[in-house]
């Protein structure tokens, strides 16, 4: 589980099939007092986070092939929480 | 998944197997610099090699997934850590102003 704030959005047409129709956001990992603490990554976000808003992500890929319906997908990130306080 | 900028190509002459017909990339990780446009050449972190079934080339800024979640798209076990999602059409990024 990785505390991260959204700090941007991505779109791609060619891309592996379980990720059409996904919203990509490109997060920045934040430590317990909300500074950022690492380099940007990118995840699939089905809550519609907004911009700057803080989030909970897993990188379980098994948890997220289930939800994106597609055993073969290779994707690990997946916003599964917004935070209200941290 | 890691937003990275393709730098470069691999060939093999010799490989495993079940590397035939693969395309392999050089990717330089995107961090906040390069994904603000601050720094638009190679970043300060180690530069991993991805498979690539997407046709993504040098200068095209992608998406790729490490670790054993990248064998998932195929049948058969693979020896494989990277493996390219997505080539990018656009993105923004911007982090809050005058935040650490």
């Amino acid at each position: 589980m990785i505390l991260a704030r959204i700090d941007g959005y991505a779109t791609a047409t060619i891309a592996h099939p379980s990720l059409k129709g996904q919203k990509i956001v490109l997060c920045t990992p934040i430590d317990e007092d909300g500074r950022d603490a690492g380099m940007p990554f990118a995840a699939v976000d089905p809550m519609g986070a907004g911009r700057h808003s803080r989030v909970f992500i897993t990188t379980d890929g098994s948890w997220t092939q289930d939800t994106v319906h597609d055993k073969t997908s290779p994707i690990r990130n997946q916003v599964i929480g917004l935070i209200d306080a941290l | 998944m890691k937003p990275g900028r393709v730098i470069g190509t691999v060939t093999l002459s010799q490989g495993a197997p079940q590397f035939r017909g693969a395309r392999w990339l050089v990717v330089s990780p995107m961090g906040k610099a390069e994904l603000t446009g601050k720094n638009s050449g190679l970043s300060q972190a180690s530069t991993p090699v991805v498979y690539d079934n997407m046709g993504a080339g040098i200068g095209d800024e992608i998406l790729y997934v490490e670790g054993a979640e990248a064998t998932q798209p195929f049948e058969n076990p693979i020896p494989l850590d990277a493996i390219s999602v997505a080539i990018l059409d656009n993105y923004t990024y911007a982090p809050p102003v005058g935040d650490a």
